[in-house]
């Protein structure tokens, strides 16, 4: 008899059980934007939302629960062999929704906000991101480490991160001079980066002077007014290296009295290091810092 | 509203029943065809027996499909029957809510709105609504007077009206130097991807009753096109018709505005069509307009959204590379 109850309490006891152990396999967190979103311990489908998502997940490691990426997801070339949910402007929710992922990673500035409450209307989780500078870069890579359980991993890329950017740092303080640096994301019209974007963080960074600090993120420039600014180091970057960008640097040439032309530091660059959130734009400012006061760099 | 014309019921149930039965089949296919593939079998197991169908592909044909073609047909019926509206209005075949530059002036409304930062419904709807009134009255006092009756005059304002607002549209895009930009652009080709099933279902509650409005004053805009002596002998309220369908027609077209942005030629495309089928009777056009123009929307939509092999184009696109050499044509035809 004794015996019996013992068992059946244990049974209850059991039964109980299980359904709580499925229930903590989910946890509430709050993301980046403030809301709360309810996700699972251990993310098994991820659909990135954004090219810098996924380079994120793949310098994390954890490439092997990502199920899904946008369209110019290029970098590491491994990326480009997963499934495509369209542009990360343009979301594809059918491609998404069948890939079933148990979470979405979004960023801000581009993810349409109706998608991601779209996904969520249909039980999606949606983890947003917003890394506006360095240190909202650095969080992002701690916090997606987080999500996806590689907290180590996360830890010793910040860390690697932190002590390159210092690298830079205590080098470019040796400096005694700031160059005027036009930093042109756009051909035509003329497009550069203002503050609030991290663009302009590299550039401080890197020991130079950004001609187009102020209140717009991405001011538009006429061919006078560059030419006004005296610039003398240019900057163009391209997301591929088209004739487009190399006659823009040709056309610039032909005004010699810009110092960046005397002086030929008109630079065509890879635009994907400069303009996604990842662990690779300390290699854009590596690359920067270098061209902005190569000096400093000699006898390396 | 007069059904005592011999027949007319009978016309009008067999119209309805083809038409019904033609939006009923580009649903089904809209329903079916997307960017994901779907065996038929699972797609007609979701639709019929939802509980047994995979919750992933319910999930696709119910909450993004569904809303999608609802709002494709609403989009459709509404223009179409704009179109009609100003066409018996205007007694002018050409005109059109895109052609007369109201879509286009309802669009300024919105992306004021969305640069405001309003919600899709109602802050960006009423702006709209106001943006498509004003450039109504600007082509009433433009083209008024006897003028009105001249196809020429009155497409000329709408030419200058739609330059004009596109000239205010790329005013206010080269303004925003944000993320915000690329999402306007794509909105004003006419973009139906962000269908929600909410706003959808509120849209339908808005428009039926204005489609309503519009069959019950049918037999009016039937007189309304045989002259205004004729009308007024009738016993028709010549203003009060005029001023309420306009009214109704705009506020109509600026409420799909703000939801999809511009789509042009669908409300000269289908009453013209419909109206070789079906003869000039706007008791039968009316409901024959928004069967059709729903159908005929849902179709370009499905285009739209499977033509291209990665993301999808803009469903304005489709409809203007149909609808244009169609009113070239018609064009010509009436000047002969």
């Amino acid at each position: 008899m004794k015996y019996r109850y013992l068992i059946i309490i244990s049974l209850i006891i059991l039964g109980i059980s299980i359904p709580v152990k499925g229930q903590s396999a989910s946890r509430n967190v709050i993301d980046q934007l403030g809301r709360q979103v309810t996700l699972p311990y251990d993310p098994q489908r991820v659909v990135a939302l954004a090219p810098s998502i996924t380079e994120i997940i793949f310098a994390l490691e954890q490439e092997h629960r990502l199920k899904g990426v946008t369209r110019f997801s290029d970098f590491p070339t491994e990326a480009t062999k997963l499934p495509k949910v369209g542009s990360y402007v343009h979301l594809d929710l059918e491609r998404i929704v069948a890939l079933k992922p148990d979470l979405c990673i979004a960023i801000k500035d581009g993810n349409p906000r109706e998608v991601a409450n779209l996904l969520e209307s249909y039980n999606i989780p949606v983890y947003a991101v917003d890394p506006i500078n360095w240190s909202g870069i650095i969080e992002t890579v701690l916090e997606i480490g987080w999500l996806l359980n590689s907290e180590e991993k996360a830890k010793i890329l910040t860390q690697n991160m932190r002590s390159r950017i210092q690298r830079v740092k205590s080098l470019v303080k040796k400096a005694d001079y700031r160059p005027r640096v036009f930093f042109q994301i756009g051909i035509s019209p003329i497009v550069s980066v203002g503050t609030g974007t991290f663009i302009h963080e590299l550039i401080v960074l890197a020991g130079g002077r950004n001609l187009a600090v102020g209140a717009f993120q991405y001011p538009r420039f006429s061919r006078e007014q560059v030419l006004e600014l005296s610039p003398e180091v240019i900057i163009i970057t391209s997301m591929v290296k088209t004739d487009a960008f190399e006659r823009m640097k040709s056309e610039w040439n032909l005004w010699t009295n810009i110092p960046a032309v005397k002086n030929q530091r008109i630079h065509c660059l890879d635009s994907a290091i400069f303009n996604r959130p990842t662990p690779r734009l300390v290699n854009g400012l590596e690359q920067l810092a270098r061209i902005i006061h190569p000096e400093l760099f000699e006898g390396e | 509203m007069n059904l005592k014309t011999p027949f007319l019921i009978k016309r009008l149930l067999a119209v309805s029943f083809l038409l019904l039965l033609l939006i009923f089949v580009a649903m089904f296919l809209g329903l079916s065809l997307g960017s994901t593939k779907t065996g038929l079998n699972e797609v007609l197991k979701s639709l019929l027996r939802r509980e047994d169908a995979d919750p992933v592909l319910n999930t696709i044909i119910w909450n993004i499909r569904f809303p999608r073609v609802l709002l494709a047909a609403l989009v459709g019926a509404t223009l179409s029957l704009g179109g009609l509206v100003f066409q018996a209005l205007l007694r002018n075949p050409l005109a059109e809510p895109y052609i007369l530059g109201i879509s286009g002036g309802a669009a300024i409304g919105a992306i004021i709105g969305i640069l405001m930062g309003l919600s899709r419904f109602p802050g960006v709807s009423f702006i709209s609504f106001m943006g498509s009134i004003a450039t109504l009255l600007l082509i009433l006092v433009m083209s008024s007077g006897q003028s009105i009756l001249k196809k020429d005059s009155l497409l000329l304002s709408g030419v200058m009206i739609n330059a004009f607002c596109s000239a205010i549209i790329m005013f206010l895009i080269s303004m925003t130097q944000d993320y915000r930009l690329h999402n306007i652009i794509f909105w004003l080709m006419g973009d139906l991807s962000m269908a929600a099933i909410r706003q959808t279902v509120i849209l339908t509650a808005i428009l039926f009753p204005c489609y309503i409005l519009i069959f019950w004053l049918s037999h009016s805009m039937n007189l309304l096109l045989m002259g205004k002596e004729m009308a007024q002998t009738m016993g028709v309220n010549i203003k009060a018709v005029t001023v309420t369908l306009l009214l109704t027609t705009s506020f109509m077209v600026s409420a799909t505005v703000s939801h999809c942005g511009l789509i042009g030629f669908v409300g000269l495309v289908m009453p013209h069509l419909l109206r070789l089928l079906f003869g000039p009777d706007h008791r039968v056009l009316v409901p024959a307009c928004v069967m059709g123009g729903g159908a005929y929307m849902v179709l370009c939509d499905l285009l739209a959204r499977t033509l291209p092999e990665q993301g999808e184009m803009p469903a304005g696109v489709i409809t203007a590379i149909i609808g244009a050499p169609i009113f070239i044509f018609l064009l010509k035809r009436s000047r002969q």
